[in-house]
């Protein structure tokens, strides 16, 4: 091949403890074995970032990378993955953001660009297609993430700047920092922003004036137009539309599984007052969308009177929106708009937050934590100024805060107490679904590489109680039963495997995945027509499986094994006792065999068999097996 | 004439515009080629694509020192190209700042031969192609007046 279409084919090294600059050659191989993306950042990260490194000391290496489809006109091509070892859980850390940043990156130039090392001094990164600056960030250290991207925008005289930034959190050392483009379009899950902060940096910002070129323009335009028909006539459409993501919260709360109380419940009294509908009736002026977006979800609200009048921004999601609600029994919204402003400002990852404060609120209302070691925050739950102090506290990591700003299962180590309360795996404290009531997302819960959360497999499929789905595509019809535990293995097997492709081409998931818009045998002819890579189905689905491979040896070199493919205890033995996900409890030992089964993955240990490694020509791994 | 115009309210900054506007004068997918802009203010959440207005008065037109900017059959701005020495003074003296400069060559709007593929794209209906005197609005103007009807400066 002489040269690439879709992909840049250039990888930006940047390392900061010389200031060097390397641009590196994309291979072929490497762009057909692992997509792009998630899929470079993960194989990248394997092969340069060495077992048992501190993730806040120098070794460790930030990485950024986009996908083939992005920087065209392809529906929802708009998401980048920021990857290195996570400070927040000591094992692989990813997180994936929409917004502008990600195109710019094609326009500059790049697939992925590397940031290693660490500077001397505060700076931030500006990379104006092939001019690479590193500019002095002493104004803003300490910064709210709006006021640095304000404060780049005119230090680069140039408004059309796309930035990721990470946050005054992260510069304190909460191990829960995020990083965000567009002010609010936050990659926040692992510490990425904290891993930017323990490098000296504070921003990368991003100015491309080049094109990207897809290999058949005329079979591109007709499936760009024949996609962009599919969602406008997809059911969902509207309702996307009108509520993003927040839609789910009432469905959450009909099915009997939105966390409620720290997941002491998994029905929510005043969920309609916390609604995605209540926000679209009364907060919501107008729509936005991440870059190429045929169905913008997210929106702009306002909030006009009463005690936080002249609020407003974009946002929040159903994750935020539950997390500062229901999560934490908090029935007003405007509280969690505000809560959820003030995060995205200090560059905090809302789900740890509430996690964190759920935490502690649930010890305080059992009589298990006090108001003196709290320092004199009242945690009961809803509680307006505690919540809102605390944030605070989190991000200065001072006070009761600075218990919190390591993660929950940190803070309980610290106090000695509650660890049976936290919800969280491997460290990661978890998202917005009772595994009780979604038996297959528990599953992807526990073996998901990052950690406790749904976005490494999203089986959506099994809310449809549809048994006939279940039996077409698994030849099981508990498969889509949400339950049940048959057939999960399978199902999380197989949607593993998407949603590490979608992240490797990097459209939106939420589109091209839940709304079953792009599989496999899609892919490969989106993959064909886009870069002239002509993969099988087979070969795209292998890909996936390959990148879920790398990740998980990346855990099993930091010890990883069964049994830290776990659930929160109560999640194992106490039922709800109301609602439509009520008495029952999760057998995930039940599980995991069909799970490893299903991968080539040994049932004992969990880890990947030589043999499975070297069917997906990951055989310079089979070494790190312990 | 027909002009193409602009509602604020209904832009969701998701610059398909400006892709498919680079995509179909020259086939490959670009900002700098592209003659919309879409102008963004990420604090507020607001957008605003910017093309040329096809002005009654035009100053780039009576500006040019060689010509190369002209009216075609349907009335729209048109740029010889072979003619354009990308110097640059059409960019300056547009009033609404809806001149690119890329590659030395000026980039103006040329309504696609009258049908806008940007508002064809357009997913939320943020741009018509309609028959109107002038449209004046700029990017500012409306983002005043979006921060105000909706309490932004509270």
């Amino acid at each position: 091949m002489s040269r690439f279409y879709g992909y840049t084919g250039k990888i930006l090294r940047i390392s900061l403890s010389d200031e060097s600059l390397n641009v590196e050659n994309l291979t072929v191989e490497d762009a057909r074995n692992y997509l792009g993306g998630r899929g470079f950042n993960a194989h990248r990260l394997y092969k340069e970032v060495k077992a048992g490194i501190d993730p806040l000391e120098q070794e460790n290496k930030l990485m950024f990378a986009t996908g083939p489809l992005v920087g065209t006109m392809f529906p929802t091509a708009s998401r980048f993955n920021v990857s290195a070892k996570s400070p927040h859980t000591g094992i692989f850390g990813d997180s994936n953001a929409g917004g502008h940043f990600a195109p710019e990156m094609k326009f500059a130039g790049y697939d992925q660009i590397i940031i290693e090392g660490k500077s001397e001094n505060p700076i931030y990164i500006s990379v104006k297609d092939d001019e690479i600056e590193f500019r002095d960030a002493e104004q803003i250290t300490g910064s709210t993430v709006f006021d640095a991207d304000a404060y780049i925008k005119k230090d680069l005289a140039d408004a059309r700047t796309q930035t990721v930034i990470c946050g005054p959190a992260a510069e304190n050392g909460v191990k829960y920092g995020a990083l965000f483009a567009n002010q609010v379009r936050a990659a926040s899950r692992t510490g990425m922003g904290t891993v930017m902060a323990s490098k000296n940096v504070k921003a990368l910002a991003l100015r491309g004036t080049g094109a990207v070129e897809v290999a058949e323009p005329d079979r591109f335009r007709d499936l760009v137009l024949q996609l962009e028909q599919e969602i406008r006539e997809h059911e969902q459409y509207q309702g996307r539309r009108l509520m993003g993501t927040t839609r789910i919260l009432m469905m959450a709360n009909a099915a009997g599984f939105l966390p409620t109380r720290n997941y002491l419940s998994g029905v929510y009294e005043h969920a309609a007052e916390v609604s995605g509908e209540k926000l679209a009736e009364k907060y919501n002026v107008k729509s936005r969308g991440c870059f190429a977006c045929t169905i913008p979800c997210s929106r702009v609200y306002s909030v006009k009177n009463g005690p936080f009048k002249g609020l407003h921004g974009e946002g929040p999601e159903y994750e935020s929106l539950g997390s500062f609600s229901s999560r934490i029994g908090n029935p007003d919204i405007e509280l969690a708009l505000k809560g959820n402003d003030l995060c995205n400002q200090l560059g905090l990852d809302i789900l740890t937050v509430a996690g964190c404060i759920g935490w502690a609120m649930e010890l305080y209302e059992a009589g298990e934590l006090t108001k003196e070691e709290t320092g004199g925050l009242e945690l009961n739950w809803g509680n307006k100024e505690a919540f809102l102090t605390l944030i605070q506290q989190i991000s200065d990591r001072e006070g009761f805060g600075d218990i919190l700003a390591d993660g929950s299962v940190e803070a309980a180590r610290k106090l000695g107490k509650g660890m049976d309360r936290t919800v969280q795996v491997k460290g990661m404290d978890l998202i917005m679904a009772d595994p009780r009531g979604l038996k297959g997302f528990g599953l992807g819960y526990a073996v998901s590489s990052r950690g406790g959360d749904h976005l490494r497999s999203e089986p959506f499929i099994e809310l449809s109680d549809d048994p006939e789905l279940g039996r077409q595509m698994f030849g099981v019809p508990e498969a889509t039963l949400r339950r049940e535990e048959k057939g999960k293995g399978k199902l999380i097997n197989y949607f593993e495997d998407w949603c590490a492709v979608i992240d490797a081409l990097e459209p939106c998931k939420n589109i091209m995945q839940n709304m079953m818009l792009l599989p496999f045998e899609k892919a490969a002819t989106v993959m064909e027509i886009t870069t002239g890579l002509k993969l099988t189905p087979k070969e795209v689905r292998e890909a996936g499986s390959r990148i879920i491979n790398i990740e998980r040896m990346f855990g099993i070199r930091e010890g990883i094994t069964r049994q830290d493919d776990d659930l929160p205890k109560r999640f194992k033995e106490t039922p709800l006792t109301e609602g439509d996900s009520s008495d029952v409890v999760v057998n995930i030992e039940f599980m995991l065999d069909e799970y490893y089964t299903e991968r080539g993955w040994d049932i004992a240990t969990g880890h990947p068999t030589p043999e499975t490694l070297r069917r997906l020509d990951l055989g310079f791994a089979v070494a790190d097996l312990p | 004439m027909k002009r193409i115009t602009v509602t604020a309210e209904n832009c969701a900054g998701c610059r398909q515009c400006e892709m498919v506007c680079s995509f179909q004068h020259t086939g490959k997918f670009s900002s700098s080629l592209a003659r919309v802009t879409v102008h963004k203010d990420d604090r507020n959440g607001l957008d605003y694509p910017l093309m040329c207005r096809q002005c009654t008065d035009c100053p780039p037109l009576d500006s040019c020192p060689v010509q190369a900017i002209s009216r075609n059959s349907d009335g729209a701005i048109w740029v010889d190209w072979q003619t354009c020495t990308g110097c640059g003074l059409c960019e300056n003296v547009c009033k609404y700042d809806a001149v690119k400069l890329n590659e030395s060559k000026a980039y103006i709007c040329d309504l696609c031969g009258g049908d806008p593929h940007c508002v064809q794209r357009c997913p939320t209906e943020a741009l018509q192609y309609i028959e109107t005197p002038e449209f004046t609005e700029t990017p500012e103007t409306a983002f005043s007046r979006m921060k105000e009807e909706w309490c932004f400066n509270e």
